[in-house]
């Protein structure tokens, strides 16, 4: 039976979620008659949630790590070695998933070079024939699909969350708990955590509601509306890239391909015209409401409500009437 | 202080790619008559790298394109922002697919730029094909720190790398002795200047300096293969049909606010 690892680093507010792979791992398994070890690594030794929440997510061996010398805030230099140590010991072969997002894909990239395999970047759906693992993966910005084969024994990749959850393993799963003593590179200085300004927006990701603006939105004065419109529907702030970098939004609010990744219920695109690349950051499942002067704008190929008008005619109205009791 | 910024260039992406495949009988994509552009975070290197030279004249910047014949018009443009020196590497066969033969060929690209690179800058995804995987695989092949997605770097009086970026819920600042190889994403601290016109001219007057990369190793079958690309369409959302709100803009608002208040509500908000 085709074993799958999943990693899952705990502990780091940096990754958004910590057991999409474990979710991504079930999902392969489910349809190549694989088994899915998960290998959660934290500082502190009881994490009794974080086992139970892997075997939910469809974990038949569950390796708890427990490093008493991780800090609070990993690097991940301290997660690369320390993960790095546990796959010497515990996977010498076959696939091994980190969650998608800068710290997993960084990771991802890190371990394979570090322990001699090959690394597949993010990829959407990876799946085995005989000994020829096939991994397919978006480029050109989402408008094209690799197809990628190897015959390498050992190969690290970075998924999200797949879209459909599978059923959980049937068995309750096997548990073992490891305190590591590997050393952990120690001169590292510690980055320093700039404090949050007092009006800093709200992150996109994990919000129910994201309000959007692209270059349309034409200056800071447009953004300025969005974020009072965000205020009234407890929602947080998206950009486009172009919005991010005119300065109307932080780096933290990109949305997309190279930004961050949305899965709100709802999200309201406004002077958005709607690219691959940006569309790459929303969750398939999210609904999406467009105001676009241009009727013809690709946005509302997508959206399942549609306003026509430039959005100067729409904002001021609409947050005066949803504040109005 | 040696920085080094390395450059891909992406197809441009406005123009359709109706058809992409690949070359037949071979595993490179034919992007034939498809024209290239830097992408936002090549950019956003580039002019990381200009700024850390215009604030100390003692850096030397060296900007390398990697990529085929088919980028010189590209590389002129480079050259019009007047690195130290600008080249290119790579020939007609050039692939990046293969994330270890990348990271041996961008290795040989910093090589052949300086013996001792203090920095090496690139963008947080590396051409058309890259994710972000090949920045920290490169960093991780030679030794070097790695900070990925900073948007604002400076030189402190100590010979360190100050690096700013957003990690998750906060804003780091990190500080790094060099080697440092740092991937950069877009912010408004790092839009690419415009060239100055008489740089322009001069630029496409000057011959263009290629290096050739080192051989791969003899029968060096690559150990991740592109079997197939193909275009594919945009995945289906919701319903499908997009209903379009009709009459006076304010009866619009109104039905846009009352969709609104009713989801409001559906969540407990
Ligand atoms: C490698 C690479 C990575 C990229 N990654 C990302 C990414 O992660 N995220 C991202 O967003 N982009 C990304 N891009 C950029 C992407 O290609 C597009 O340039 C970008 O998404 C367009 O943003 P936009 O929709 O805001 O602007 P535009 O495409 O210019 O659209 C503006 C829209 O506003 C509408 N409009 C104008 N005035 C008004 C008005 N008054 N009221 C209402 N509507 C109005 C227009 O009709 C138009 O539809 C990437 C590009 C590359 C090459
Ligand atoms: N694959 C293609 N072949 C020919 N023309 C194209 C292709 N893709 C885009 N164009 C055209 O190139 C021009 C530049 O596009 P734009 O950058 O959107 O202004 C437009 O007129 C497009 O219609």
């Amino acid at each position: 039976m085709r074993r799958i690892c999943a990693l899952v680093p705990l502990g780091d507010p940096a990754v958004a979620d910590p057991f999409a792979a474990v979710a991504a791992a079930a999902a392969i398994a489910a349809r190549s008659a694989g088994r899915v070890s998960a290998i959660l690594l934290s500082r502190e030794a009881n994490a009794d949630a974080a086992v139970a929440q892997a075997a939910r997510e469809g974990a038949a061996e569950i390796l708890l790590a427990s490093h008493p010398a991780l800090p609070e805030v990993p690097q991940t230099d301290h997660l690369l070695t320390a993960f790095a140590h546990l796959l010497r010991m515990e996977a010498h072969e076959g696939l091994v998933l980190l969650p998608a997002g800068p710290v997993g894909e960084e990771l991802a990239a890190r371990l394979a070079l570090r322990l001699d395999a090959v690394p597949l970047g993010r990829c959407t759906d990876i799946a085995w024939d005989g000994r020829t693992l096939t991994a397919r993966r978006p480029a050109y910005g989402g408008r094209a699909e690799a197809v990628l084969a190897t015959e390498a024994p050992l190969c690290f990749a970075a998924m999200r969350r797949p879209v459909e959850t599978s059923a959980p393993a049937a068995d309750a799963p096997a548990v073992r708990a490891i305190t590591l003593d590997v050393m952990l590179p120690g001169d590292l200085p510690p980055p320093e955590i700039r404090e949050p300004a007092a009006d800093r927006p709200r992150r996109p990701e994990g919000a129910r509601i994201v309000v959007a603006g692209g270059r349309g939105m034409g200056g800071p004065e447009g953004f300025a509306q969005l974020r009072e419109l965000a205020a009234v529907l407890d929602g947080a702030v998206g950009a486009s890239l172009p919005a991010v970098d005119a300065g109307w939004a932080a780096v933290a609010q990109q949305v997309g391909q190279s930004g961050a990744f949305v899965t709100p219920e709802l999200y309201l695109a406004i002077g958005l015209s709607g690219t691959p690349q940006h569309l790459a950051g929303i969750g398939l499942n999210t609904r999406i409401v467009a105001v676009n002067s241009d009727p013809e704008a690709e946005i509302f190929r997508v959206a399942e409500l549609g306003l026509v008008a430039p959005w100067q005619e729409v904002l001021p109205k609409l947050i005066e009437k949803l504040r109005a009791p | 202080m040696e920085v080094v910024v390395l450059l891909a260039g992406v197809v441009d992406p406005k123009w359709r790619l109706d058809g992409l495949a690949l070359r037949p009988g071979t595993a490179l994509v034919e992007e034939t008559g498809l024209p290239r552009r830097l992408s936002p975070f090549d950019e956003a290197a580039l002019e990381t790298a200009l700024k850390l030279r215009d604030a100390d004249p003692t850096v030397r910047v060296t900007a390398v394109l990697v990529g085929g014949p088919a980028n010189n018009a590209l590389l002129r443009a480079i050259a019009a922002f007047r690195p130290h020196r600008v080249f290119r590497i790579g020939g007609v066969a050039l692939s990046l697919w293969d994330p270890l033969a990348a990271v041996r060929l961008l290795g040989a690209a910093v090589a052949a730029a300086v013996e001792r690179p203090d920095l090496v800058l690139m963008g947080r995804e590396f051409g058309d094909g890259d994710d972000g995987a090949l920045p920290p695989a490169l960093a991780e092949a030679q030794g070097w720190r790695f900070c990925g997605l900073a948007h604002a770097v400076s030189l402190a009086e100590d010979g360190a790398v100050t690096l700013r970026r957003v990690r998750g819920p906060r804003e780091e600042v990190l500080r790094l002795r060099p080697p440092v190889l740092a991937s950069i994403t877009n912010d408004r601290g790092n839009r690419l200047r415009h060239p100055l016109l008489k740089n322009v001219m001069l630029a496409k007057r000057e011959p263009i300096e290629v290096v050739a990369p080192p051989p791969d190793a003899p029968a060096a079958a690559p150990a991740l293969a592109l079997r197939d690309i193909a275009v594919v369409p945009p995945p289906t959302r919701g319903a499908g049909a997009c209903r379009f709100l009709t009459g006076p803009v304010e009866a619009q608002v109104e039905e846009l606010a009352a969709f609104l208040r009713r989801w409001r509500a559906a969540v407990g908000g």
